[in-house]
């Protein structure tokens, strides 16, 4: 009798072994890999400061509301928070909407009858002045006594409006970059090329392997090489205080700034490496590209971080990846002898609406988002970029996290605004369509019309 | 064998665990089968439930929709502009939050006129649906008329661009007159969905925390409830649940064209039932009502089930096996003492066998040695006097079996009857003497508080509890040792009842504590080197507690080995209602003299009870003082009463002092502990006139005081003259011939002639036939050939001669029981005499029978 005990007991211990150590063990992603810790790139390698746990401030029982209202259709990221705030606050229901024509209706919706308690919002509603009531209704984020703990997000996505005051808390940032089948480059002996000639080089090898089309993208009515142009636009202008005052004054000759960005897109696009045609068949900038991309003969794919974010819960859409599963990964796209550069830009971000009947409770709810722990598991689920400092960039952007100095660029520091950014696109989008040449485009910058 | 033991133990608990286990399986899987079972009843409730919500649903969708069916009907029947459209529109719509609006529908741009202004303005009712994406890109195509009647034309839930609530709205085809030309429009009624989901829920009765949307074909929530995620049911799906594309697809299929339900996983990972079913109305359509596993009543019942059986179960093991360990301990205890019990029988029979071999070999031996011997009478003599106290013996120890086979039996009953104290006392005195004597112990009897002589209850027993206490102590007492006794009588609590107290003290061998623990057990005897040789049967204890007991009394003993032992027994009997006889000694003047000063209280109080005056001398030298002074004076004492043992004179020398100095006038009585047959000759010689034994009760002290005063004693009978008898005739029933042979010797010795009848058939008819006077008594043996003695005395009392029914008959039986007196009594006879018979017994018997005539 006694042995069996001994033996009961063995077992047990034996098992409590075992789930300590499962314990122990590294953390699942999404994509089934392991969430490897990596060097947080800019200012990410400074020294983090802990963070303190989530204390309520509110009677654990407050009864309240709290409508959340944005422009995704799908928003589980959220939804798995307002699970997550619900264990401190068991009597608070929390919903999100999605507003058809976001901002179009936005302003009609917060003046209306049901207003939502926190509202998408974007850096470029700054500088709107239709949307100026939008911003105004904000919360200050900064208010220190609303005990938001800012500190733990990147600076330099913390936007401020002319009085100072921080409206939008960032949640989601994006990037551009293309999508990579490494199946394909490992069947091919290829390596994922890292600077602008071992590009040229992958996509001429693959040419020749049977791959008409090496790159592909979203090209209807947008410039498809954006990915590649942009990121180095921002690059050459940072820090050109005359440049940037030109060009954000859209002012004659401006153009010039754009053209050695547009002259790669050009030189790109004239190596034949990109089959216009299948591209254009491209309904959509999102679910159409990703489900290209799962067909598995697209080595590379270019696309925006929000394009990324929609890979995994599609991967179970596609039959043909269903029936030839294979991993990708998200890369900069190399742009230069020196590589491609993480411009990191700000993609969405909550404003609390200060006419909210339920302000208390809507700030508590963003006080609980503003951590670390909080806003990385939104951009994990969703697959976006964190906007906190500890980025520990993971699965499909770990090529990102390996990038640091001049080649981490934060959109907001180079100070581009909204009207230069869409010249640069219509002017990319007619080169690519044909119906204007580099020297064209250069010239009729600031005047080109959507 | 404790390997086996073990092994059967471990049998024993594996079969109850089975059994356990399996019950607590069938618990289980009964409870599991209950709940599937609850929860397939609780499904099929809640999807006929949302058939029914569609059926509301669809009333309620039909109702609006014909309401803005009625407002196009209008519009097309009157021809109206865009702007009186908007106009008629907005003068039918009443302050519940439903709007309206009126779109060209022959432009991409579906803009129009809305029946309420834009949000923040008083006079913008311009409107444009364009970027809400609600109808196809292409317009919704078709003429006048082309959407048909009956059908639910709705649109999904969307964000209404006038005042930013989420609505929905029922629309149809109009026709808007612009100068000549009729444009193309589409008719909303625009329903905000909060409006619609405080009309439009699921009922709570039944399904509590229950909701329902509604979906389009794809999936899109045309209404949405709180539960359902994203803006597709089918994205939602997806988000929490494993599936694929063809999966999807036909889970797409089911919901459209079916009623049913699926269980699936919610943002919480929670198990939740979505029931669905087509709209009848709208092509594609379904509603879809959602609930939360844990709300359809399942779960917690099964475990609380299972968890109290299981409890039980262990429960009812542990105490099953907490009594079966009781029953086994006291039945190895019951072993152990029926072990012991036999054992203590075993050795009991051997020393029965001994104990009764021993007298019956003096028996025996000595009547061999007695008929050798014929010729010499004193041989003869003194071997019948030997085998008479071997057959006394005997009878002793036939007895004590029986009377301890009555208390195994638990038939030991009591016969209350009146009887005297003092006889009581007097007798034991006189039983013990012989014994006392023998042993050379001090012996020491005292009574006090004796105030009621007459007491009911079963003398004999009580006899027996007394004599066995005081035959122990006087055996297990060493020559040289003495033994006390006392009794004190009391007033009891009750009235006219007494408490006596008999304790009886020895300085013996004592009993050790383990002896004490088992003692009142039947064969027990006390063993040590120094009584080896007392003879007992080892029942004499267990049969005076049970005695005691049966008369509600109570016995204690306080021992230590070596320093002797004092038992005290404590009854409360009834005092009888016979009175003691009138006793009086009015010219009596008594000097006292002992050196025990309790004695002489007790003595002069007793005295001057009897009116007599009395005097105590605690020596002889003041005793001789107080009688030279009396005797000076000329008033001697009328009686003198001399303890027989006193320090420095005795009684006999103080006797004859007193004969020296005052003469023979005055009576001396000598009190002695013993018989007085060994000094009765020196007494005498010095002066005694009489003797008494201690104690002196009053009734003796009145006898003797009387006798040695010259007055007549009633009840004072020369023990040896039976010739008062002599002349009587007895019929004996008596079948044994020897048996006839004794009881005719010894009747024919004191002059009582005798018949006998072999049978009780022959006793019936000799009395019958004999005259009235022929018999004075009949002793009537019981067991007999022919006719018991039973059947004998019922059928002589029904005898239709007179005498018949008045002589007295006697049981002479070997049935000794007090049930069988009792048997004798009810068939008529008036005593019984247990064989062996004492002749004295017998021959008191006949007497009180001829005193009654």
């Amino acid at each position: 009798m006694k042995q069996n005990i001994r033996a009961i007991l063995a077992l047990l211990l034996c098992a409590a072994c075992v789930v300590c150590t499962a314990g122990c063990a590294s953390t699942d992603t999404p994509d089934g890999g392991s969430a490897e810790q990596q060097t947080p790139v800019g200012e990410a390698e400074e020294e983090i400061p802990a963070e303190e746990p989530f204390v309520p401030s509110l009677p654990s029982d407050t009864a309240a509301t709290v409508h959340v209202a944005g422009h995704y259709n799908n928003f589980e990221a959220l939804e798995a928070e307002f699970d997550r705030f619900n264990e401190y606050y068991p009597d608070v229901e929390l919903s999100y909407t999605y507003l058809d024509n976001y901002n179009g209706t936005i302003e009609v919706v917060l003046s209306g009858a049901e207003a939502p308690d926190i509202f998408f919002s974007y850096p470029w509603m700054l500088e709107r002045e239709d949307l100026k009531s939008v911003i105004e209704t904000a919360e200050d984020l900064s208010d220190p006594s609303l005990g938001l703990n800012l500190s733990c997000i990147q600076e330099k996505l913390l936007y401020r409006d002319a009085d100072g005051k921080i409206p939008i808390l960032p949640v989601f940032c994006t990037t551009y970059g293309m999508l990579v089948n490494e199946a394909i480059f490992e069947k091919e002996g290829l390596n994922i090329p890292r600077t602008y000639d071992e590009l040229l080089s992958v996509c001429g090898a693959l040419q020749k392997a049977g791959y008409s089309s090496p790159m592909m993208g979203y090209s209807r009515g947008s410039f498809m090489l954006f990915p590649l142009s942009f990121p180095y636009f921002c690059a050459e202008i940072q820090g050109n205080e005359e440049a940037l005052e030109n060009l954000n004054a859209l002012t004659p000759g401006a153009g010039e700034y754009a053209r050695d960005a547009l002259a790669l897109a050009a030189d790109f696009l004239g190596r034949g490496y990109i089959d216009m045609d299948a591209c254009g068949a491209l309904e959509n900038d999102y679910q159409a590209v990703i489900l290209r991309f799962f067909e598995g003969d697209v080595p590379m794919m270019l696309a925006t971080a929000g394009t990324v974010s929609g890979t995994e819960k599609r991967e179970s859409l596609s039959d043909a990846y269903i029936a030839h599963p294979f991993k990708y990964s998200y890369h900069p796209v190399p742009s230069t002898d020196a590589g491609g550069y993480f411009l990191n830009q700000l993609s969405m971000g909550f404003s609390v609406n200060r006419n909210s009947e339920n302000l208390d409770m809507a700030n508590e709810f963003m006080r609980f988002l503003t951590r670390t722990e909080e806003l990385s598991r939104m951009a994990q689920v969703k697959r976006m970029v964190t906007p906190c400092r500890d980025m520990s960039f993971d699965g499909v952007y770990t090529s990102f996290g390996a990038l640091s100095g001049g080649h981490v660029i934060y959109l907001s520091d180079v100070g581009l605004e909204d009207a230069p950014d869409q010249q640069m696109r219509r002017a990319g989008t007619r080169i690519c369509n044909g119906s204007m040449t580099v020297d064209e485009a250069v010239a009729a910058f600031g005047t080109l019309e959507n | 064998m404790k390997g086996m033991r073990f092994g059967k133990r471990a049998w024993i608990i594996a079969v109850n665990s089975l059994i356990i286990l399996s019950v607590i399986a069938f618990v289980a899987a009964y409870a599991g089968k209950y709940n599937r079972d609850y929860v397939s009843t609780r499904v099929r409730a809640f999807e006929d439930r949302t058939f029914a919500e569609e059926q509301i649903t669809a009333n309620y969708l039909r109702g609006e929709q014909q309401l803005c069916d009625s407002w196009a009907a209008y519009i097309r029947a009157n021809s109206l502009t865009m702007e009186e459209a908007v106009s008629f529109v907005r003068s039918s719509l009443t302050n519940n939050g439903v709007t309206a609006a009126v779109l060209y529908a022959d432009t991409p741009e579906m803009d129009g006129l809305s029946a309420s202004p834009k949000n923040g303005t008083e006079d913008d009712y311009s409107v444009s649906y364009r970027q809400i994406h609600l109808f196809p890109e292409d317009g919704i195509g078709g003429g006048e008329g082309d959407l048909p009647n009956g059908r639910i034309n709705i649109t999904r839930a969307y964000t209404n661009p006038i005042n930013g609530i989420q609505s929905i709205a029922f629309y149809d085809r109009v026709t808007v007159n612009e100068g000549d030309a009729a444009r193309q429009a589409l008719l909303l009624r625009i329903v905000p969905t909060t409006l619609l989901e405080k009309q439009w829920v699921f009922p709570k009765e039944e399904f509590q925390n229950a909701e329902v949307s509604l979906i389009d074909e794809e999936g899109n929530y045309i209404i949405r409830s709180n539960s359902f995620k994203n803006t597709n049911f089918y994205e939602f799906y997806k988000s929490y649940n494993t599936t694929d594309l063809a999966g999807i697809e036909a889970l797409k299929d089911t919901v459209a064209s079916s009623t049913g339900s699926l269980v699936m996983r919610n943002s919480r990972d929670q198990e939740c039932l979505v029931a669905y079913t087509p709209m009848q109305d709208s092509e594609g359509w379904s509603i879809l009502a959602y609930l939360r596993m844990e709300d359809l009543g399942t779960g917690s019942v099964d475990w609380l089930l299972i968890g109290v059986v299981t409890a039980g179960l262990l429960l009812l093991l542990l105490v099953d096996a907490a009594v079966m360990l009781n029953f086994n301990r006291r039945l190895r205890a019951a072993v152990k003492e029926a072990d012991a019990a036999n054992r203590a029988k075993t050795d009991f029979l051997s020393t029965m066998s001994h104990d009764i071999r021993t007298p019956m070999n003096a028996i025996i031996g000595l009547t061999a040695i007695a008929e050798k011997n014929l010729d010499d009478r004193d041989s003869v003599s003194d071997c019948l006097r030997k085998i008479g106290m071997a057959g006394s013996h005997l009878l002793t120890l036939i007895n004590d079996i029986l009377d301890i086979s009555k208390v195994e039996s638990g038939r030991l009953t009591l016969n209350a009857a009146d009887f005297s104290i003092v006889d009581t006392a007097e007798n034991l005195v006189n039983l013990s003497a012989p014994m006392v004597k023998e042993k050379n112990i001090r012996f020491n009897f005292r009574t006090s508080g004796i105030e009621k002589e007459w007491l009911c209850a079963d003398q004999l027993r009580l006899n027996q509890i007394y004599i066995n206490l005081l035959s122990n102590a006087v055996k297990y007492t060493e020559p040289g040792g003495s033994v006390s006794v006392s009794l004190k009588e009391e007033p009891a609590e009750e009235e006219g009842d007494v408490l006596l107290t008999y304790v009886v003290a020895d300085t013996g061998i004592g009993m050790t504590p383990e002896f004490m623990a088992k003692m009142y057990q039947p064969f027990s005897r006390q063993t040590d080197s120094r009584v080896n040789t007392i003879q007992g049967t080892g029942l004499g204890l267990a049969i005076t507690k049970q005695m005691v007991e049966l008369m509600n009394g109570t016995i204690d003993c306080e021992s230590a080995p070596g320093q002797g032992t004092t038992f005290t027994v404590k009854l409360k009997l009834p005092a009888a209602k016979r009175k003691t006889a009138e006793m009086s000694l009015p010219d009596a003047d008594v000097l006292v003299v002992d050196d025990d000063e309790v004695l002489c209280e007790t003595a002069v109080d007793t005295l001057h009870s009897l009116g007599a005056q009395a005097e105590s001398a605690a020596g002889a030298e003041e005793a001789l003082e107080k009688i030279l002074g009396r005797h000076r004076e000329g008033h001697d004492w009328s009686v003198i009463i001399l303890d027989w043992k006193m320090p420095g004179m005795n009684g006999a020398e103080l006797a004859r002092r007193i004969r020296q100095e005052i003469g023979d006038g005055v009576p001396i009585l000598l009190v002695s502990a013993y018989d007085w047959t060994d000094i009765e000759e020196e007494a005498k010689a010095a002066g005694v006139n009489g003797f008494v034994s201690k104690p002196l009760f009053r009734s003796t002290l009145y006898q003797k005081l009387s006798d040695l005063l010259g007055r007549e004693a009633s009840a004072n009978e020369a023990e040896d003259d039976n010739s008062d008898l002599a002349g009587m005739k007895i019929l004996v029933a008596e079948d044994n011939d020897i048996n006839w042979e004794i009881i005719s010797m010894l009747m024919q010795m004191n002059g009582i002639d005798c018949d006998r009848a072999e049978n009780g058939q022959i006793a019936v008819d000799t009395v019958r036939d004999a005259p009235a006077d022929r018999y004075d008594l009949i002793f009537m043996d019981i067991q007999m050939p022919v006719m018991n003695g039973l059947d004998a005395t019922r059928a002589i009392r029904a005898l239709p001669v007179g005498h018949a029914k008045s002589i007295p008959i006697i049981a002479m039986t070997a049935d000794a029981f007090s049930e069988n007196v009792a048997e004798c009594i009810d068939a008529g006879m008036n005593g019984h005499i247990a064989k062996p018979i004492d002749i004295n017994i017998v021959l008191k018997e006949i007497r009180k029978i001829k005193e009654n005539q």
